[in-house]
This record gives structure tokens, C-alpha cells and sequence, in this order.
């Protein structure tokens, strides 16, 4: 029997594989007949492209506008995600509020977006959002402070200035000294029971650092020179170390990961017997290593230099910043202007400023995601039993105090794995900004191949983007799951 | 979950041990907003800031639908276009036969599955409340004139009276929910004879001034008969539901439903021209053939005595199968449908030991393999002759019934993917899992519309030479492949649900895997996972809306793109964007409102 599920298995596989790289010689023959050969040159030559906006309106290179896009993709994600979350949490304990005009209200909202389309919502919004008034040199609502119109919305903003990297290390001593007195308060009350402030002490002691930082940051320019330093003998390390180190961490992993997994199957009666399922899980993580390894010497040798130079060019960016006895403020602020450079008056790059395409999708994807937040957040709270709130009442705790300690501790874990798959979605969900001209990587990457008819690369690039993007939010999640697991004995 | 469900189980136990829940006093309105408005400051403040966002949301929201600047006349003159964008005047019977076939199933459906919800009279008095409410709102936060007041004012008060009148008098009577659906039916298309909609009209391209009157007899006739066919297949499924044995009724019925939107499609509304001189000196006589070959072979299969000489019989011919189609590849030139009748025979072959047993049941298994045949066969004849009805463009659909056209295709088309996917990851075979596994996670990984655009673009560079697919259909099968990687994560859900028991006790009654899997596990496993299921299908069906971006004319892209930009209605998005939003709505709305109904009667979490 094992033997005809191996043969099938087998079988199934080169049929796979077969029709894989039969596919693929198809696409070879075809792209030749019609003189198209995939290369990656167009990501080092310049695109002739302007993009709408991002870090980089000309990028000089196709690799560096793709880079614009997917910065462009991560800050739209960003600040959805956080406005999402926010947002759904609030409509999502609404929903289970007492008061039923709240009640109603939250559950409205929910069952409309949760039931349109979100590309008809982004086109909705960007619609409505021409339909707002025309930039003039008295624009309100609050002029200079805070302007909407049909151009966007700008606001005020607040970013990091010359000393702005030499306060950061202030801050994170402070923030490290922060988190040990709030480790040993902490154990302190649950010790000796008395109340000790840990949360407020410690954010009072970053404040206080925080507020000497100010005074003291140019001190810290002497780092400068230590991160060039860094760089330059990252630098001098040959390429060939870089893959030796490489192929030793994947072969490393691989043991570690069949020794774990020997572990798990070992009894106080020795080993368990292992079925072939088992020995070839063990048999898939050597390969895997293997194939690792033949990767970053065989197929991609530019692998290894390409992450050493990066860490190089991290490194030498750093010091740069850092400037012995730079006496910058850390942070700077600026209030949005209207100019008239054209034709017509528009907002000057001073201050904030959210485009409408920004703007459309962003309220398109918040709104949607909130929805969906917000009945996670309905279902894991009253997954959390009565008799919990009840007997956190019994023991004398407040009701504000019950439901910080007894109530979202316990709803957390039900929310947060579904939580996840919405930020996932969110993340994708983003690439609808092609419909509203957005500039986030599937549009940057759609004029890329409309001009290059580099489709089938380009292609490559978004799928392992989204991929990293969603390995990055899962890892993330996982790791909040596995500190909020119940504790078994 | 465990813990909710323990808890409902709990109360549900002392429901049945005859504790009534304490009986809770009637009580006036009054009371009921002290105690749900105003129970506290804190609620007072919430009630009252609610209330502002609920009263500017709706002013606004009414302004702009009633508002005298609005260009609705954009939608009302456009629905044709809308819903089948430029399906030629002549044959537009078509349509309607389509979707008639479409009404008599559920009609027929209606009857068979016995659609029993009822609704009593206190409820229907308190939807009627409902209504007369959003109208009493309509007419003091809308901007109408004070004579359309009036006729609101009066429509109010009826729906007032009818409540009270239900809710005092006859709060106790149930009225099955099905004449309810049937009733209001009947009410908008009757209202389509007599209250005067006016008339939009679009003659050769050039938009008609709205002439008064009620709408136009090709809108209000065929609804007026679409309602009567569901209405009359209720009625018959009624009666010949008692003369028929359920599982045989229910078997058809489900079988028209997935066949309804292919035969829709290719047959009626693609009207092929059928060369019957060659459809009876070819397709018939291979039909025969197989029919007749396949049937010995697969009697001969089914056999409980064959043993193992039959499974190696079944190998051989799809090992044969495999190289027949192989062969096409160094030039062995067959007709297609012979290769595909060969690889149908085989698959069923194979599968032939699962339903061995008496001779009725033999005999089953050969009618079930002959009605496959004759259908795929059809299907294939029909599917590869061209289409005669002539529109602009390459594909006959467009607007609603695309949509329509690629949700529904991709429904049924991942169905079986997902469902392999599944049984692939949750297989104690590794490479299988690890194929599975692989390719449910890449693709759960990527947006819907990188893979729309690969297929679109690129798919074609895939094919052999002298190969290719319509962007339509490299559409729908690059969006089934890519829902099928979410289906299967919802049926994973399921097949890990089914306890070990299930499997040891049909290992114990000697059942093969296959038939472990297909009798046993699969049905307890998809109906645990009803719920996400019809989440998936919505999700499915919302998301048809991204054909817009790769330049398919989806609903989305009629409504935004070809009204909005036709001259006589510029700036007129906003209105086409909520027509559009407002269709979607109601029908994914309704899918979910059903899909609590179809829980409840599945028993979901009860059993």
C-alpha cells in the first residue's frame, strides 16, 4: 500500500513539474517568436516615467520606481491599518452597545460597506472628492491649518530634523531604562501587593529623557563615525564569506529543525517509530538547505552582495546622520501654504498633503476594513463567557478594570488571528489603488510594463512583494498569538 | 467558540427542561426609550450625538437621491445596458428565456425543498412600521414637493394602519414567508402597469426625452410572465412533489442549478448555429459508441467479484488516456471530444469500485455514467460551434449578466479545485501536502488583481500555438483558480472538524478510502462549513467587480465608464457608482440573510 501512494505521489509530481516547465518552454518559445526575451535590465535604466507621487516623482532607474511604489503601497497600509483598527473597534463595541439608536447606527454602517463592492466604494469616494471645491488662495476649513479640496487634503506636519537621529538614542536609552523599572515596579506589586505606578513611572522616565535629550543630543555625534566605520568593514568582507555564512545559517536551520522535530517525537521509551511521512518531512528540511544553498551560490550569486552592500549602505546612511556636535532640532513642524506656480494656486510641499487618489483610497479601504474589524471584534467579545465578568465583579474589580483585565485580555485571543487575515487583506486590498491612479506598486509596476513590456517580470516582483508582505503580518501576528496563548502546564 | 456554544447549549437545555424564560411586560414607548434611549447621562449624550449623525447622514443622503440636479435619468434610460450592455434588440427574447429558466427553478426549488418559513402577524404588522417609518422620514428630511408629501403621508398612514391592524388583531397568524416574497413581488411589477415610472427610451444611440406615462410594454410584459413562470413552477413542483421520490426530485434539481448557467450561456444566449448534416454523420455516432463500449466496460468494472484485475483495467486506460492526449501533442490528429470522452471513461473507471454493490445499484451507476456523457458531449458540441448573435466586440454579455456570468462560473468551477486542494493539504500523503499546501499559500498571498492581470496579459504566452482564450475566459479561469486556493482553507475548516471516530467506524464497516471520503467525511465536513462558505461565494461575487480593471465590461465599468461617459449624461458617476453599489448590495445582502435561514435548517451548531 505505501508503496502505490509513493508511486502515485511521485507520479503526480512529475506531472506537476512537467507541465510546469512545459508551460515555461512555451512561454520561452513564444516571447522569442515575438523577439521579447525576459532580462531585468529595464530595473537599472531609466523608465521615463513620472510618478504621482511618493519619495521619488522621477525615479532615475526601474528598480527605484518600484521602490517608490511599494513605499507608497506600505504607507497607505500603515496608516490604514492603524485607522482600521481603531475605527472597527469602535464601531464593533457600538454594535454591542445597550443604547439603540448606537446599536443601530454601528450595525447599519456594517451591513452597507460589508455589502459593497470596495472597488464601487474607492471610485465612489475618489467621485465625491472632485466634486469638492476648487483650491483658492482662502481655502478652509481652517485656513493654513487644515484646507480640503478637490486637490486633497493638507494638514500640518511634523517630521524629523538634522538632530533627529542623535535625540532617537536618547530616547531609547531612556525607553530601555524605562522598561527595566517597569519589569522590577511590576514584580514589586505583584510581590508585596501595593499599588507602584509601574505604567506611569516609566513613561515619566522616557519623558524625562525625551525632554534632556533635547539639550544634550549633539553629544551623540560621536557615532557617526563609529556606524562608518561598520559599513566600511561590512565593506571589506569578501562576497564569498557572505555565502559561506549564509549556507551555514540555512544548514543550521535545517538541523535545528530536524532535531526539534525528533524531539517532539521522542517518548520515555525512546524514539518513536518514524513513518514516511516523518522521514520525509526530515528528508523536505535537508533539501530545503540544499536547494538554499545552491540558490545563493548558483542561481542568484548576486544574492549575498546585494545584502552585504545594502547593510553597507544602511550603515554609511546612519553615519552620515550622525554628525559630531550637529546641533539641529530633532524635530521640525510646517503648516501647509497655497502658491500659485501654474496656472492655478495649489498647495505648496510644505505641510502635509493628502493627494486624492491617497485620499480615495484610503477612506475605501479603512471604512471597508472597519466594517469587517468590527464584527471580529463583536464575535471575540462575547466569546468571552458571562461568568467572567460576572466573577471579576465578585472579586471587586471595577467594570472598567474587569474589562482591561478580565474581558479584552480573553477576547484578544479569539480577535487577533482573524485580525491578521484583515490586515492581510487590507495590505492587498490596497492594489485597487490602479483604479483611482494611485501610485502603489501595481500601478507603478502596470506603467513600468506598458513601457518596458517587461509584463512577465514585473509580475514576478508584485507576486514576491505581497508575499514577503503577508509572511511579515503572519510572522508578526504569530508572535503576538503565541505570547497571548493560555499558559499550559 | 467551545465556550459560546457550551453556554447556548446550556441555555438551550434549560429551555427544554420547561423553565420559561420570566415573562417580560408589555410596555409603552415610554419606557422602552428609558430604557434603551436615555438609561443613563452617558447614553442620553450617545442618543442624542447618534441621533445628529443619523439625521445629517440621511438629510444628506436623501438630498442628494431626490435632490432636482441629480441625473437619474442616466440609470433609467441605461438599464438595458446596465444589465446585458449591447445584447441585439431581435433576439432579446433570448434574455428573458434565460432568465425564465432561472425563475422555474426556484420556483420548482421553492416547492421541493418545501420553503417553510412562516412569519406571523405580529411581526409582518412591525415590518409594516418599518416601512411607514422610512417613509414619515423620507418626507420631512427630503427636499420633495409638498403634494409628493402628501402622497407619502397618505402611503404612511396605510402602512400604519395595516400594522396596527396586524399587531391588535391578528398578531397570533402565520403567513408563510414564501407569499410574503411573492406578494411584495407582485406588487412592483404590477405597479410597473400603473404608477407612471415615465418612459426612457435610447433609439439608435440617441437618448429620447422621458415621456410620461408607465414604463415601456418590452419591460412591464416580461416581468409581468417572469413572475407568472415562478409563480406556475411553484405550483407544479407542488404537485408533483409527492408523486416523485424526494431523493430523484432533489438529484435533477440539483443538477439543473449547475447546469443552468452553462447551458444559459453557450446554448440560448450564444444561439450556436448547429450543422445537424454533421452533428449526425459525427457526434452522434461517437456518442453512441461510447455509450455503448463505456457501459459494458464500466458493468463489467462494477462487478463486486472483479477484484483486482479490474483496477489495473481502470489504470491502463488512464495511463491510455494520458497518452492519447500526449499523442495531440507530436501531431496524432483526433477529434477533441474523442480524447475527452476517453479521459471522462477513465476517470469513471477508476471510480468504478467505489460504487460497485447490487445490480441496481450497477445499474444506477451506468445511467449516471450515460447522462454524463450525453451532457459533456452536448456541451462540448455546443461549446466549440460559434455563436451567431452579433454584438460589438468579441464576447456576447456584458454589464450585470458578465458579472453574473463570471461569479457564477467561477463558483462552480472552483468548487471541485478547492475541494481537491483541500483533501490535498489535509492528506496524509507529503508531496501531495506539500503541493497543496505551496499553492494555496502563494496564491492566498497575492492580490486578486496581479493574478487577473497575469492571466490577462500573459496567459496567452503560455499556450501551445494555435490556442487562446478570450480575455473573458482566461478571466473566469484565472479567478477560479485563484478562489479555489480560499475555498479550499474554508473546507480545510471542515475536514479537520470530523472526528477520528467517523473515520475508525467506517474502517471498521470496510469502506476504501475513497469511499470513506466521498460518503462519509465530505458531507459532515461541508456542512459544518456552511457559514464561511457563503461568505466565500459573496466575497466572490463582490470581488467580480475588479474585471473593471483589466478592461472587461463587468457591471462596474458599464455603469462608470460607458454611462458616465456618454454625452448625454456627463457627471453623472455619482448616481451610476450608487446604482451600481445599490445592486450588489441587495443581492449580497439577500445571500447572507438567506444563508442564516439555510444554518438553521441544517441544524448548524445543534446537532
Amino acid at each position: 500500500m505505501v508503496v502505490i501512494k509513493w508511486i502515485s505521489q511521485v507520479v503526480v509530481l512529475i506531472l506537476v513539474v512537467s507541465g510546469l516547465l512545459f508551460f515555461a518552454a512555451q512561454a520561452g518559445s513564444n516571447l522569442r517568436a515575438k523577439n521579447i526575451e525576459t532580462s531585468w535590465r529595464f530595473l537599472s535604466v531609466k523608465p521615463g516615467i513620472q510618478l504621482g507621487e511618493g519619495i521619488d516623482v522621477n525615479p532615475s532607474t526601474g528598480a527605484r520606481a518600484l521602490w517608490v511604489g511599494m513605499v507608497n503601497t506600505i504607507r497607505v497600509s500603515a496608516v490604514g491599518l492603524i485607522l482600521a483598527t481603531i475605527l472597527g473597534t469602535i464601531i464593533g463595541v457600538a454594535r454591542l452597545s445597550k443604547n439603540w439608536i448606537v446599536n443601530k447606527l454601528s450595525t447599519t454602517f456594517i451591513e452597507i460597506i460589508r455589502n459593497v463592492p470596495l472597488l464601487v466604494q474607492i471610485l465612489f469616494w475618489a467621485v465625491v472628492i472632485r466634486t469638492w471645491s476648487e483650491v483658492d488662495f482662502n481655502l478652509g476649513p481652517i485656513h493654513n491649518w487644515f484646507m480640503v479640496s478637490q486637490k486633497g487634503i493638507a494638514l500640518p506636519r511634523i517630521f524629523p530634523s538634522t538632530g533627529f537621529y542623535q535625540w532617537m538614542v536618547v530616547v531609547l536609552i531612556g525607553a530601555y531604562v524605562g522598561r527595566r523599572v517597569y519589569h522590577q515596579r511590576e514584580t514589586e506589586r505583584e510581590e508585596t501587593g501595593r499599588e507602584t505606578h509601574a505604567l506611569s513611572t516609566a513613561l515619566g522616565i522616557v519623558a524625562v529623557f525625551a525632554a534632556v535629550g533635547l539639550l544634550i543630543h549633539p553629544l551623540f555625534g560621536f557615532l557617526g563615525p563609529i556606524f562608518t566605520a561598520i559599513g566600511d568593514v561590512l565593506d571589506a568582507i569578501p562576497i564569498l564569506v557572505v555565502q559561506l555564512l549564509l549556507s551555514a545559517a540555512m544548514v543550521a536551520a535545517a538541523g535545528l529543525w530536524i532535531k526539534r522535530f525528533l524531539d517532539n517525537l521522542r517518548t520515555p521509551a525512546g524514539l518513536a517509530k518514524l513513518t514516511d511521512d516523518d522521514i520525509f518531512r526530515i528528508i523536505f528540511a535537508g533539501f530545503s538547505a540544499l536547494m538554499g544553498i545552491v540558490l545563493v551560490f548558483v542561481i542568484w550569486p548576486g544574492l549575498s552582495a546585494w545584502l552585504i552592500h545594502s547593510l553597507r549602505d544602511f550603515f554609511h546612511l546612519l553615519g552620515d546622520k550622525f554628525e559630531w556636535l550637529r546641533t539641529g532640532r530633532p524635530l521640525d513642524g510646517e503648516r501647509p501654504r497655497i502658491v500659485q506656480t501654474g496656472r492655478f494656486p495649489n498647495f505648496s510641499t510644505s505641510g502635509l498633503v493628502i493627494t486624492k487618489e491617497f485620499a480615495a483610497l484610503l477612506f475605501g479601504v479603512v471604512l471597508y476594513t472597519a466594517a469587517f474589524i468590527a464584527e471580529i471584534v463583536r464575535a471575540g467579545i462575547l466569546a468571552v463567557p458571562k461568568g467572567q465578568t460576572e466573577a471579576a465583579g465578585a472579586l471587586g474589580l471595577s467594570r472598567g478594570l474587569a474589562l482591561r483585565k478580565v474581558v479584552l485580555p480573553q477576547a484578544m485571543r479569539v480577535i487577533l488571528p482573524p485580525m491578521g487575515n484583515q490586515y492581510l487583506n487590507l495590505v492587498k486590498n490596497t492594489s485597487l489603488a490602479i483604479a483611482v491612479g494611485f501610485a502603489d506598486l501595481v500601478q507603478v509596476g502596470q506603467t513600468l510594463y506598458n513601457q518596458t513590456g517587461r509584463t512577465l517580470e514585473v509580475v514576478a516582483i508584485w507576486m514576491g512583494f505581497y508575499l514577503g508582505m503577508s509572511l511579515l503580518i503572519s510572522v508578526v501576528v504569530n508572535f503576538f498569538n503565541v505570547r497571548l496563548r493560555i499558559v499550559e502546564r | 467558540m467551545d465556550e459560546k456554544r457550551e453556554q447556548m447549549d446550556w441555555v438551550a437545555a434549560v429551555e427544554v427542561a420547561g423553565e420559561k424564560p420570566p415573562e417580560v411586560p408589555p410596555h409603552g414607548p415610554v419606557v422602552w426609550a428609558r430604557e434603551n434611549l436615555f438609561s443613563s447621562v452617558g447614553s442620553g449624550i450617545l442618543t442624542a450625538a447618534g441621533l445628529l449623525v443619523a439625521l445629517v447622514f440621511f438629510k444628506a443622503m436623501l438630498g442628494y437621491i431626490f435632490g432636482a440636479d441629480r441625473k437619474w435619468d442616466a440609470v433609467a434610460t441605461n438599464l438595458r445596458l446596465y444589465f446585458t450592455q449591447a445584447y441585439p434588440d431581435d433576439q432579446y427574447v433570448r434574455v428573458w428565456v434565460a432568465v425564465g429558466i432561472a425563475l422555474a427553478l426556484t420556483g420548482l426549488s421553492a416547492a421541493i425543498w418545501r420553503a417553510s418559513g412562516r412569519v406571523n402577524g405580529y411581526k409582518l404588522g412591525g415590518w409594516s412600521f418599518g416601512v411607514a417609518g422610512g417613509l414619515l422620514t423620507m418626507l420631512v428630511l427630503s427636499p420633495f414637493s409638498w403634494g409628493a408629501r402628501l402622497i407619502y403621508l397618505i402611503l404612511a398612514l396605510v402602512f400604519v394602519g395595516t400594522g396596527q391592524y396586524l399587531r391588535m388583531s391578528h398578531p397570533k397568524i402565520e403567513v408563510p414567508a414564501l407569499s410574503v416574497v411573492v406578494g411584495v413581488l407582485a406588487v412592483l411589477v404590477g405597479s410597473l402597469w400603473v404608477v407612471p415610472y415615465g418612459r426612457h427610451t435610447f433609439v439608435n444611440g440617441e437618448v429620447q426625452p422621458p415621456r410620461p406615462g408607465t414604463v415601456a410594454m418590452t419591460t412591464k410584459l416580461p416581468w409581468t410572465v417572469m413572475l407568472l413562470v415562478m409563480v406556475v413552477a411553484y405550483f407544479v413542483g407542488k404537485a408533483v412533489r409527492d408523486k416523485v421520490s424526494p431523493g430523484l426530485s432533489k438529484g435533477l434539481l440539483v443538477a439543473g442549478w449547475m447546469l443552468l448557467v452553462p447551458f444559459d450561456y453557450f446554448v440560448i444566449l450564444r444561439d450556436p448555429a448547429l450543422d445537424y448534416g454533421q452533428v449526425f454523420r459525427v457526434d452522434v455516432p461517437i456518442f453512441l459508441f461510447f455509450a455503448v463500449v463505456g457501459s459494458a466496460l464500466l458493468w463489467w468494472l462494477s462487478d463486486p467479484e472483479r477484484g483486482e484485475i479490474g483496477r489495473v483495467v481502470a489504470g491502463l486506460m488512464v495511463i491510455g488516456a494520458g497518452v492519447f492526449w500526449l499523442a495531440a501533442a507530436f501531431g496524432l490528429s483526433v477529434r477533441q471530444i474523442i480524447r475527452i470522452d476517453l479521459l471522462l471513461l477513465s476517470v469513471v473507471a477508476v471510480a468504478a469500485p467505489t460504487f460497485t454493490g447490487e445490480k441496481a445499484v450497477r445499474r444506477r451507476f451506468i445511467l449516471g455514467w450515460l447522462i454524463l456523457l450525453a451532457l459533456v458531449n452536448y456541451m462540448a458540441m455546443m461549446v466549440n460551434t460559434d455563436s451567431t448573435v452579433e454584438v460589438p466586440g468579441s464576447f456576447p454579455l456584458g454589464g450585470f449578466s458578465l458579472t453574473l456570468l463570471v461569479a457564477t462560473s467561477v463558483l462552480l468551477m472552483s468548487f471541485p479545485i478547492g475541494l481537491i486542494l483541500a483533501l490535498g493539504r489535509t492528506s496524509k500523503m507529503p508531496i501531495f501536502r506539500l503541493l497543496s499546501t505551496t499553492y494555496i499559500e502563494v496564491i492566498r498571498g497575492v492580490p486578486l488583481i496581479t493574478i487577473l492581470i497575469f492571466f490577462k496579459i500573459i496567459l496567452n504566452l503560455f499556450l501551445p500555438d494555435g490556442m487562446s482564450l478570450g480575455n473573458e475566459m482566461s478571466a473566469i479561469l484565472g479567478y477560479a483558480l485563484f478562489s479555489a486556493a480560499y475555498l479550499a482553507e474554508n473546507v480545510r475548516g471542515g475536514l479537520q472538524s470530523i472526528r477520528k471516530g467517523q473515520y475508525e467506524a467506517a474502517n471498521a464497516l470496510g469502506m476504501s478510502t475513497a469511499q470513506t471520503t466521498s460518503f462519509i467525511v465530505l458531507p459532515q465536513a461541508l456542512r459544518a462549513v456552511v457559514p464561511p462558505l457563503v461568505g466565500g461565494v459573496i466575497a466572490t461575487f463582490k470581488e467580480t467587480s475588479l474585471l473593471f480593471i483589466i478592461g472587461l465590461f463587468d457591471f462596474l465599468r458599464i455603469g462608470y465608464v460607458v454611462v458616465g461617459g456618454q454625452t448625454a449624461f456627463v457627471g453623472s458617476q455619482r448616481e451610476n457608482l450608487l446604482f451600481v453599489a445599490f445592486i450588489y448590495w441587495i443581492i449580497t445582502f439577500s445571500i447572507s440573510r438567506s444563508s442564516v435561514q439555510l444554518e438553521k435548517k441544517l441544524g448548524l451548531g445543534e446537532r
